[in-house]
């Protein structure tokens, strides 16, 4: 939906998310639309876990918002 | 007061922002001026307008041309405010149809938008139509000129290598903007030969080629003198393109004087013009274009329409026989537009 | 001292079923993450709005939470989506 306003977006999701989203996408019209997936869970994965997690988003966010 | 829609960035400082706006594709190459919230409201509120005030619309690829994103462009350009009224009525001008907005400035020939300023606003906004008039003559004629530049690349994307193909160009993509000398000339100002009353400030836009300098300081007969003119037109005819539309004629004083002394007008000047710049087909054989004469060997080109599409501008220093040419983009397939700069625009002086 | 300055372009808004245009660079941008607001969600977003701005340049992360996970965004998040550059959105736990 950000993408119709003209604002570059991505979604990130863990693991256990990956197929209801492709489900999202597809209904949204845009079936091939890729996400940034992170493993699961987040809710008990520990401060050091979640910075992982952050640093290894980074290359999907560049892939997805920035001009190839 | 109304809201600007246009997004924001946050930068350090003001070589960030040329990084910011030079890797975006956002210039001309040259430096800019980092358009604040502040430096556009300045633009908007000297012409009188909100900033979702749509100026016209891109026919082709039904584009909007809004007041905020021309003020934004003038403000990079150097623009003041008291420019951007001039930077307005040149856009207004070249979305009309005639003017072919689209088709100008995306063509392979590579065509520079000329914009030649009348009337009082000349004198407010300092451009002077001396020394230097086709070159970096003034603060006004450089910064109106590189703003409309930057407003066909940010607001319609012509970009080199994208919607523009130009395959050379030349100078005038930078800025192309000149100011008629009004007061050392007794001849009619270009912007009332072409129906603006007097007293009323205008533009008139062109899609041009570069300028072709002449010379001819031995002579005092002024059919002597435009032939000269004429045929420097022939030469553009037989080696650019020979199909007819308007011209410019630059006469600076040296030659203007001598015209004036012997009581030619401007309109007098376009129908020597009209009658002298003309070549047949065949005359392509004389340079290289032979292939291309066939049987029509015996038509003939005229490089003006006809009388009233000679546009002669009295620009230029005082000294020199030269004059210039400025020949269309290609023959009559675009149009010379001429339009007022709206009276609210212009500060009278108190009576 | 930071300057605050404008697009001088037609920002393309695409058609339905479309992407938005990509950027060149997150240099000086404005990145919105929308969360669910759990703990999790939270402090991984915080992470990498840090990262995002140390290391690539985004000059300012706004932090918004959905108020219900799994409908679509709040009018007035999606109304201050039109000011970033762009979006992270976090789905699911």
């Amino acid at each position: 939906m950000a993408e119709r306003l003209g604002v570059p977006a991505i979604g990130v999701m863990t693991t256990r998310f990956v197929t209801a989203a492709k489900l999202m996408a597809k209904v949204l019209g845009m079936p091939d639309y890729p996400f940034a997936v992170i493993e699961h869970p987040i809710s008990n994965a520990g401060d050091a876990g979640l910075e992982a997690r952050a640093r290894a988003t980074l290359k999907d966010i560049e892939e997805r918002l920035l001009k190839r | 007061m109304q809201q600007l829609s246009s997004r924001s960035y946050e930068v350090d400082d003001l070589m960030s922002a040329q990084e910011l706006y030079h890797s975006n594709g956002w210039t001309d190459g040259l430096p800019v001026v980092p358009p604040t919230e502040s430096a556009v409201r300045a633009c908007l509120e000297r012409a009188g307008l909100p900033p979702d005030h749509v100026i016209g619309v891109e026919s082709v690829r039904e584009q909007p041309i809004t007041a905020e994103k021309l003020a934004i462009n003038a403000v990079m350009a150097g623009c003041l405010p008291m420019h951007f009224p001039v930077v307005l009525a040149a856009w207004s001008a070249m979305v009309k149809e005639e003017f072919l907005l689209h088709g100008t400035t995306s063509s392979t020939g590579g065509c520079a938008v000329l914009v030649i300023i009348n009337g009082p606003i000349r004198k407010e906004i300092g451009a002077s139509g001396g020394f230097n008039a086709l070159g970096n003559s003034d603060r006004a004629t450089a910064c109106i000129g590189r703003a409309i530049r930057l407003g066909l690349i940010n607001i319609l994307d012509v970009r080199p290598g994208g919607i523009d193909r130009s395959t050379l160009g030349h100078p005038g993509k930078f800025s192309y903007c000149i100011a008629e000398d009004e007061e050392d000339t007794t001849w009619t100002p270009l912007g009332q030969m072409r129906g603006i009353p007097p007293g009323v400030s205008s533009v008139t836009v062109m899609a041009s080629m570069g300028p072709r300098q002449l010379m001819n300081e031995w002579t005092h007969e002024p059919e002597e003198i435009l032939e000269t003119f004429a045929a420097e037109m022939r030469a553009s005819q037989r080696h650019y393109s020979i199909y007819g539309g308007n011209q410019i004629v630059v006469i600076p004083k040296q030659l203007r004087d001598i015209l004036q002394k012997a009581g030619w007008s401007k309109a007098d000047i376009g129908r020597f013009l009209h009658e002298r710049a003309r070549i047949k087909r065949k005359e392509w054989a004389d340079v290289g274009k032979g292939a291309v004469v066939r049987d029509r060997g015996e038509s003939i080109y005229t490089a003006l329409d006809s009388p009233e599409s000679c546009l002669v501008v009295a620009a230029g220093g005082p000294a020199g026989g030269f004059g210039a040419v400025i020949a269309p983009w290609m023959g009559h397939k675009t149009k010379a537009v001429t339009v007022p700069i709206g009276a609210k625009y212009v500060k009278r002086e108190e009576a | 001292m930071t300057i605050r300055v404008l697009d001088p372009t037609n920002e393309a808004k695409p058609a339905a079923g479309e992407e938005a245009p990509r950027l060149i660079s997150l240099r000086g941008t404005t990145v919105g993450f929308i969360s669910n607001g759990k703990e999790g969600a939270k402090e991984y977003f915080n992470h990498l709005g840090r990262m995002l701005e140390t290391e690539y340049g985004v000059a300012k992360v706004v932090h918004r939470i959905k108020s219900n996970y799994s409908a679509p965004a709040d009018k007035h998040i999606v109304d201050e989506i039109r000011s970033w550059h762009a979006v992270v959105t976090g789905i699911g736990d």
